[in-house]
């Protein structure tokens, strides 16, 4: 009924409209949202190609998942596990889940929580993969064993995997990134974020070195590549059927953005700017002779506040300040857009790397929601994210993520606004609408998490998200197992999610649906996807 | 090349009866794939014979001419359609474990050698490491407490076993000799009164006992008789099915003349004299599990030219094996009944399954049968039956053969072989396939509620049987993850990989729905008679809704309320015999009432004193050494380490952290399980250690349900209950997790804000900062048993007495929230009888159970009122409360003295 609609008004239809229809489509039940996608995807092909590109990207996407999901052999016999899977749920495990010397951590734990997940009906859970784990020694000397393991654990289980590929460190716990890269860094400190104090940020390297041979004479994006081969090789056995969905990592905490807080908290102050190590520096100054202005590429912003400072007690964040000058806009502007080139780079060779296996796969971005209600809104700015004037600031980035078939993970699916201290002036569910509005537009498809500290409320917010008829969540990862995750208030709580969300996905009255779902719905779902 | 592979040869041979075998047959034996399939019978044979003698190739072979020769004079099997290009569509041998049970006799000999000079000899039929287990008690000796015997009674080859035993291998007497025995020497001239045996076996590690006790013959006449005396013409309570086939003896076990009997004829002048010894020979039947490892092995084949699916299903079991089987269709494990022609021997049972007996092999090791089958149907169900009594599955599981290919199993048999890799790589994705298949079809249940609204209830169980398996695993999971030690073993990466596939619903938790009755009192132990009185209330008990009846500890004890165990074995009590015990066990188990038994774990009096004269020495059958008492009370003097929990300073405490302890506890837990039937346990004392023995027990014994005494000191400041309790409740949680949630706990924390709630008129207590019950309930509610009273805290004891008056608001309250209720026994039966009969059926009728939600209506100083589940609502206090009525309509179903109770009609 909606696909008529959308060919009839063939001639002139906007990328908006056109996605938003896709959308509405979705809204109900998966079979018809996936019926819909597959024929708006014909359309597309035949007609004006470009415009519609994104939408089949995301077809394809669906279709790899439908193939993978026909093959386990209890899906056919039993349909009605689908619609609790309208919304596929997943937990992340321990970031330290392999410790590093690459022995499977709490392994009786993890055996128990996965059996406890699977009984729970959640579909699968996420692997956090380290580069400092696996490549920890020295370049090219992969150890997989630990990973492999948990992945035969989870396969066992019959759950799914989604696999993070971290090319980060994490402070807690303390997973550094590989020790041969560490010793590269004691004698060349210009691989990592420098703050303008001069204090590095050692658990990911510059985005200014991407394509620079710092790594014994490699790029950090040819080490990446052949960490991604050998990832690719030695999981080859568990991709598309395990292994149902890969997160590529982008930065710190595998998030796009610059780790402008460093260590610190969030809530201090709006962060720095972190382009003060040596090939940031040069970068700048050869943008600035570029655009005829030397001077500005000596340094960065002299008037930006310091991480504790309130972003209003100088001059650059505040309204009329130096943030909207010329120069504001010469150097964010830069500043975001290695951001942007950054993302598009690693994304490009993870697309090129899985593509033939028809996984889909993702990229985060962090929420930055702090000081969201003032108008310069500073944290984005120090993270990366600026546009000049009153354009998007994620409009790039959604574009870059369409490019690559990419699906963007949206942190902070729990929290609330009336849950902020008002100081922040922050505004998480205003920020995560805008985000998903913008993705819409872009045609890329959102996933879901949570923030990493259980929050009040956290899972009723979850739930409104998920049923937001504007964006639709296929995916969910719960972050993340461990003590807290199964002390017996919080465990008792996620039961009680994860029971909500099968139940909204499965109304108990709804007779109607439920007939047609016997009348074939089933079978439709097998041909179209064989069809496509 | 092992033997193994002749087998499936030898079968096609029967079924098939020209060259073609080779080819069909070629997928079974890797080494001779391209043999089969390009030589004749002959070139064949001479083959075999070049490679080498012992080679089973020669061997098959020429066993295969004559077989052949035989089947071709022999009528064709009607169904068996041969061809030359079948496709093995599934291959699979499955190890199956076959319980034997072996029965025997054992016997005691009484045997006058020479004067002054006798033996006795305890012999026994069935194979096994039999070990006398011994020992004498001596003239003056009270109790079951066992000496070692003089050094000129223990036989050459005797072990003494610390110093109260002695273990005397069974051996036979000569080659081909179906008795083990073994014969004492009896010293007359020492003081010894009995002598004490068990008998064991080493190969089982099974206790053989009498009557559940010691088996004691005695040598003198007044001997006291605990009801197993031996050479007393008694039977064998252990087996009383059996009793009948012994025509030798006289066997009247729960005659009440039977005392009398033994005296008469053993002892008759009841003098301490020897005089009254007398030969005897007394026989039981004795019976052990001997278990034999065979398997089936299954092959489906398609048929591309019939295209039906022959599947070949042959075994290595002895004797006559049926193949109890049906088909399946349309995806469904449902059995069904296929089309015919069957094959020979085959008859339709009760129209629900066809029963078709293999053939013998012609040698005799085992049977085969083959099945031809309609190419349209997806698999083949089955189990095998042995005799009556006797069926074997797989693993739990009716055997499953699939024969489409695309049903997702891997069906590459042949690839598999060739290139040389084990079945079990192959086993394990089947078993993957079959675990995600119970987990899926258990999780429909649970969820699927709607296209099966008839079977609410039903699907309601089954729901919180996973939610129970769901907690359990993640306090297993909590508390690995709290003590954050990583493991770094491989090894336990391969176990946790090895026991994954389990999926088990079983808990110490019962079904969610469970509410207690305490059985007993203070006073119970009075009349000597209480298990007796009980039984008679069974009916009563059952009728008012109870599902769970929770009886006084049952063993010997130095006080009479039975708190203070002695021998754990000695199950006769002031509450009455073991035989009562299991008789009143039984009564309950027919209305459908689980049994709790008081497990006291923590402490234990001494038989002995050592030598500063501090009792510290256990006798009777867990006859430990201080090295059983932990070591941090200085009045007991134990060895052992130190406690992992509080002491209790009456007696000696028990050191769990003794391998030897906890192996013995857990021994005695799962005899009383098989041999009391108690379902479950209540724990007494459970402060005293650590909650991970507690669950270590659980584990071994497997109950229905279990509950932990955890009762500590509620927090007060100013001699003012304080309203936050977490701590409280947070130990109680603390300890629960310790135990993995194998078992749940008092809510003390309950009780006592009730106290002073219902007793200070401060209702607001009841709802804690986030708007929940306050006590263990509001954390943990499928692991808190709530109660207002027990036999310490009130009856004639009162340690902590319910306000008085009050006790009905504490039932309105715990019999309509969350958790599982205990009713005291003395409110039963009193006045509120009435009252607590109606809050029962109120809560099993609306079906209220430990997982219920509770919606904290109203709190205020004088009134508090929930409503749970949006069916029940209930307020306590003096203030007003009227559930909401726009929604629904309440009508009110209890009323009392300041309590009301409403239901939605």
């Amino acid at each position: 009924m909606e696909v008529s609609v959308i060919r009839n008004s063939q001639a002139r239809i906007c990328r908006e409209e056109l996605a938003y229809r896709v959308n509405k489509c979705c809204i109900g039940s998966e079979f018809i949202s996936i019926k819909a996608r597959n024929r708006i995807s014909l359309y597309g092909e035949t007609t004006r190609r470009n415009e519609i590109k994104k939408l089949c990207c995301s077809q394809r996407s669906i279709r790899c998942e439908a193939v993978v999901s026909d093959k386990a052999p209890f899906f056919k016999s039993t349909p009605r596990t689908r619609s609790l899977k309208g919304v596929r749920l997943f937990v992340g495990l321990p970031l330290n889940t392999v410790s590093d010397c690459n022995i499977v951590n709490h392994t009786k734990a993890i055996a128990a929580g996965l059996r406890a997940l699977k009984l729970l009906g959640v579909e699968g859970v996420e692997l956090p993969i380290f580069w400092g784990v696996a490549e920890k020694e020295s370049p090219g000397n992969y150890r997989w064993s630990g990973y492999l393991a948990i992945a035969e654990m989870v396969k066992k289980m019959g759950l799914k995997l989604h696999v993070s590929l971290c090319f980060h460190g994490s402070k807690q716990p303390n997973i550094p990134l590989p020790d041969w890269v560490t010793r590269i860094g004691e004698t060349k400190p210009g691989i990592y974020f420098t703050d303008r104090s001069g204090s590095q940020y050692k658990e990911c390297l510059s985005f200014g070195v991407d394509d620079v041979p710092v790594l014994d004479g490699k790029t950090p994006m040819e080490v990446y590549r052949c960490f991604l081969e050998s990832f690719k090789s030695e999981f080859s056995d568990y991709l598309g059927n395990t292994i149902t969905g890969i997160t590529i990592g982008l930065g710190p905490d595998g998030e796009l953005r610059y780790p402008s807080y460093q260590t610190r908290k969030l809530s201090d102050g709006a962060g720095e700017f972190q382009c003060y190590d040596k090939h940031m520096l040069a970068a700048l100054k050869h943008y600035a002779e570029a655009n005829g202005n030397p001077l500005w590429g000596l340094s960065g912003p002299h008037d930006a506040p310091s991480y504790d400072q309130q972003p209003n007690s100088s001059a650059f964040f505040s309204d009329g300040g130096s943030w909207e000058s010329e120069y504001g806009d010469f150097f964010l502007s830069w500043y975001s857009s290695l951001l942007v080139s950054h993302a598009d780079r690693v994304l490009s060779l993870a697309s090129s790397a899985f593509s033939g296996t028809g996984l889909p796969l993702c990229g985060k971005l962090p929420l930055l929601h702090q000081w969201h209600k003032l108008r310069s809104r500073p944290s984005e700015l120090t993270a990366g994210f600026y546009c000049n004037g009153d354009h998007d600031r994620y409009e790039a980035f959604a574009e870059t993520f369409a490019k690559s078939s990419c699906k963007m993970i949206m942190p902070g699916m729990d929290l609330s606004d009336e849950h902020q201290s008002l100081d922040s002036l922050s505004s998480p569910e205003s920020l995560l609408a805008h985000i998903k509005t913008c993705c819409k537009k872009y045609g890329v498809v959102v996933s879901g998490q949570n923030s990493t500290v259980p929050i009040l409320g956290g899972f009723e917010r979850i739930i409104e998200n998920l049923k937001d008829e504007n964006t639709v969540i296929d995916l969910f990862t719960y972050q993340r197992m461990g003590a807290l995750f199964f002390s017996p208030d919080h465990f008792h709580a996620f039961t009680e999610f994860v029971l909500n969300l099968s139940q909204f996905k499965l109304p108990e009255d709804d007779l109607r649906a439920e007939k047609e779902e016997d009348n074939g719905g089933g079978k439709t779902l097998t041909t179209s996807m064989q069809a496509a | 090349m092992s033997t193994v592979p002749i087998e499936p040869l030898l079968h096609h041979s029967h079924l098939r009866h020209n060259s073609r075998i080779y080819r069909v047959t070629r997928g079974f034996v890797p080494c001779s794939l391209n043999l089969r399939s390009h030589f004749t019978c002959n070139k064949l044979h001479s083959i075999g014979s070049t490679v080498g003698p012992g080679m089973s190739l020669g061997f098959r072979s020429s066993k295969h001419r004559r077989s052949v020769a035989i089947r071709a004079s022999s009528s064709d099997t009607a169904v068996v359609e041969t061809s030359q290009s079948d496709d093995v569509v599934f291959k699979e041998k499955f190890p199956v474990q076959r319980i034997e049970k072996a029965e025997g006799k054992m016997y005691v000999r009484m045997k006058q050698v020479k004067e002054k000079n006798w033996q006795m000899s305890v012999g026994c039929s069935l194979p096994g490491k039999w070990i006398l287990h011994w020992g004498v008690s001596y003239v003056g000796d009270t109790g079951s407490e066992w000496d070692q015997p003089p050094e000129d009674m223990r036989p050459p080859d005797s072990i003494a076993i610390k110093d109260y035993a002695i273990e005397t291998p069974l051996k036979k007497l000569s080659e081909g000799d179906s008795f083990y025995e073994v014969t004492i020497n009896l010293n007359l001239e020492s003081s010894v009164a009995a002598l004490n045996f068990v008998l064991k076996d080493e190969e089982t590690g099974a206790w053989y006992q009498h009557k559940g006790r010691d088996f004691k013959v005695p040598l003198l006449a007044d001997v006291p008789d605990d009801g197993n005396l031996i050479g007393a013409k008694k039977g064998f309570g252990k087996w009383p099915g059996a009793l009948g086939k012994l025509s030798n003896i006289l066997l009247k076990a729960d005659e009440p003349g039977a005392k009398v009997q033994e005296k008469s004829k053993s002892s008759s002048d009841s003098t301490k004299e020897r005089k009254g010894l007398e030969e005897f020979y007394e026989e039981m039947p004795i019976s052990k599990h001997v278990s034999d490892d065979n398997s089936v092995s299954v092959t489906a084949r398609k048929c591309p030219e019939t295209s039906k699916n022959i599947v070949t299903v042959e075994t290595d079991l002895p004797g006559d094996v049926t193949v109890h089987w049906g088909v399946c269709k349309n995806g469904s494990k449902k059995w069904e009944i296929p089309a015919e022609p069957y094959p020979e021997e085959t008859i339709l049972f009760k129209k629900k399954a066809l029963r078709t007996r293999l053939q013998r092999k012609d040698d005799g090791n085992g049977s085969f049968g083959s099945f031809s089958l309609d190419g349209k149907l997806e698999g083949l169900c089955f189990v095998l039956k042995l005799n009556e009594n006797t069926w074997l599955n797989n693993r739990g599981e009716d055997f499953y053969v699939p024969f489409s290919i695309s049903s997702g199993l891997p069906v590459e048999t042949e690839t598999a072989q060739a290139s040389g890799n084990t079945p079990e790589a192959k086993q394990e994705v089947i078993d993957t396939a079959v675990t995600d298949e119970i987990i899926t079809e258990i999780r429909n249940l649970a969820i699927d509620i709607s296209s099966h609204k008839n079977q609410k209830t039903k699907v309601k169980e089954v729901q919180e049987n996973i939610l129970q398996e769901i907690e359990k695993l993640a306090a297993e999971a909590y508390s690995i993850f709290r003590s954050t030690t990583p493991t770094f073993s491989e090894a336990s990466v391969l176990e946790a990989e090895a026991d994954e596939p389990e999926i088990k619903i079983s808990s110490g938790t019962g079904s969610g729905f469970e509410i207690l009755c305490q059985g007993f009192n203070w006073e119970s132990h009075k009349s000597g008679r209480w298990y007796m009185e009980l039984k008679e209330k069974a009916d009563e008990l059952a009728s008012l809704g109870f599902t769970v009846l929770w009886l006084p500890p049952p063993t010997e004890s130095v006080s009479p309320e039975g708190y203070m165990p002695k021998d754990l074995y000695n199950l006769n009590s002031r509450y009455g015999t073991i035989d009562e015990l299991k008789d009143t066990v039984r009564r309950f188990h027919d209305v459908g009432i689980k049994v709790l038994g008081d497990a006291v774990l923590n402490h234990r009096c001494a038989h002995f004193k050592n030598q500063n004269g501090v009792w510290n020495l256990f006798g009777g059958r867990l006859n430990w050494d201080d090295r059983a008492v932990v070591a941090d009370d200085p009045h007991f003097q134990g060895r052992g380490n130190k406690s992992s929990g509080d002491n209790f300073h009456a007696a000696p405490n028990i050191d769990h952290s003794q391998d030897f302890v906890r192996k013995d506890i857990k021994e005695w837990l799962c005899w009383m399980r098989e041999e009391i039937g108690y379902d479950g346990w209540r724990l007494d004392f459970v402060r005293g250690f650590w909650g991970g023995y507690v669950k270590d027990y659980v584990d071994a014994s497997k109950p229905y349900f279990a509950v932990g005494e955890y009762w500590d000191s509620l927090s007060y400041t100013y001699g003012e209950m304080d309203y936050n309790q977490d701590a409280h409740r947070q130990r109680i949680v603390d300890w629960i997790n310790a135990t993995s949630g194998a078992a749940g706990a008092f809510d003390v924390t309950t009780k006592g804000i009730l106290h002073v709630a219902l007793q200070k008129c401060e209702y607001w207590r009841l709802s804690d900062p986030k708007g929940k019950p306050p006590g263990v309930v509001g954390y943990w509610p499928s692991r808190a048993v709530t109660f207002i009273e027990n036999h310490d805290t009130g009856s004639t004891q009162g340690h902590w007495r319910f306000p008085g008056g009050k006790e009905m608001q504490g039932y309105a309250y715990i019999l309509t929230h969350p958790g599982t209720p205990a009713v005291f026994f003395d409110h039963i039966f009193s006045d509120y009888r009435s009252e607590i009969a109606s809050l029962l059926s109120l809560r099993n009728r609306k079906k209220l159970h430990c997982r219920s939600e509770v919606k904290i209506d109203k709190v205020e100083r004088d009134v508090y009122a929930a409503i749970i589940d949006e069916k029940v609502a209930m307020k306590i206090g003096p203030g007003h409360y009227e559930p909401p009525s726009e929604s629904k309509n309440w009508s009110l179903v209890v009323e009392g003295r300041d309590y009301k109770v409403w239901e939605t009609s």
